[in-house]
């Protein structure tokens, strides 16, 4: 018997036969799955979970607790005097009464109750935040 | 339109013009969609998993590094998908191993087949061989695939691939030589 390497006359069979195919659209419907899942993709990668007012909102709120940190440990007069340094020429008087009046309002409450209200308050921007993008998906 | 070669295709693909794509599902196609109905055993199933294998080629087409084939590495992608599909669903396929093939067995005059029902007859008896045996003639004569590109779809050794390739073409004459017999019975 040959070796089927040298069956020439097996292979020509073969190669003249007409392999089974697949449903009509084939390739379309493979290539709408495809764009289907790259869409997908794309949505995914344009909405980031965190916007850009969400971003803001915490950089504040970062800044807010240095501040009320910086207060608390070297009191009002100091975070003035260092202001003043960065800016001799600057007249400050306004707002720097202003600034005066949160900053004794602030500190007149003990720094455990502002923590926890700031935190709160946090917690139910998140959640609304969290809520609204749901809401939207949905 | 002439196919250009994989390559160009690919380049393609990954320069983001998905819809070149659909090239290389015209071309493979009906090898993908042949070894999946094979295994599979029923159109339906075959089509769904034909077009997963399609869609894991294109996923994973970054990492082809073409130092195999592209066919020979799409076949792998589908045989192997296949193969573990079975598995899961623990389906069982009928078989030939039951063939008796003689260790000298004769060999079978090919042009006793009928001239125009020759492609029907080897079609309806290579689908008779089990899928393994069925995948390697299909890439071996059909697809015209070295005895190396073969043994990489069906994750065997090259020895291994030419003794089941040996046992497979014998099986085959058997098969044939049983289907013409059979003819020659209904018409006597």
């Amino acid at each position: 018997m040959k070796k089927f390497e040298e069956d020439k006359e097996l292979k020509n069979l073969i190669t003249n036969m007409t392999p089974d195919s697949p449903g009509r659209d084939f390739s379309g419907k493979v290539m709408n799955r495809i764009f289907e899942m790259e869409s997908v993709l794309e949505k995914l990668k344009r909405e980031r979970i965190f916007g850009k007012g969400f971003w803001i909102i915490t950089s504040l709120f970062i800044a807010l607790m240095g501040t009320l940190i910086a207060i608390s440990i070297n009191g009002a007069d100091g975070a003035e005097s260092q202001l003043l340094k960065l800016l001799p020429n600057l007249n400050t008087g306004g707002v720097t009464q202003s600034y005066e009046n949160i900053a004794e309002k602030i500190t007149s409450l003990p720094l455990s109750i502002a923590g926890i209200l700031l935190s709160s308050s946090f917690l139910v921007f998140i959640d609304h935040f969290l809520n609204k993008k749901i809401n939207h998906k949905a | 339109m002439k196919y250009k070669g994989d390559s160009y295709y690919i380049e393609k693909v990954l320069e983001g013009k998905t819809n070149y794509f659909s090239y290389i599902v015209d071309r493979y196609q009906n090898i993908v969609f042949s070894i999946a109905l094979k295994v599979l055993g029923n159109r339906e199933d075959a089509e769904e998993m034909a077009q997963e294998s399609f869609i894991k080629v294109y996923k994973s087409l970054h990492t082809f590094k073409g130092k195999a084939k592209f066919s020979t590495w799409i076949y792998r992608i589908t045989y192997n998908n296949c193969i573990s599909a079975t598995r899961k669903k623990k389906h069982y396929f009928t078989s030939t191993d039951d063939v008796q093939i003689e260790d000298e067995s004769q060999e079978m005059n090919l042009d006793g087949i009928p001239e125009e029902n020759r492609a029907t007859y080897i079609k309806t008896a290579i689908k008779k061989l089990p899928e393994d045996e069925y995948t390697l003639v299909l890439l071996y004569y059909f697809e015209e695939q070295s005895i190396e590109e073969v043994s990489k779809v069906a994750g065997l050794s090259e020895s291994n691939t030419k003794v089941k390739l040996h046992r497979a073409r014998k099986k085959l004459y058997k098969i044939l030589h049983d289907m013409l017999q059979d003819e020659l019975h209904t018409i006597l």
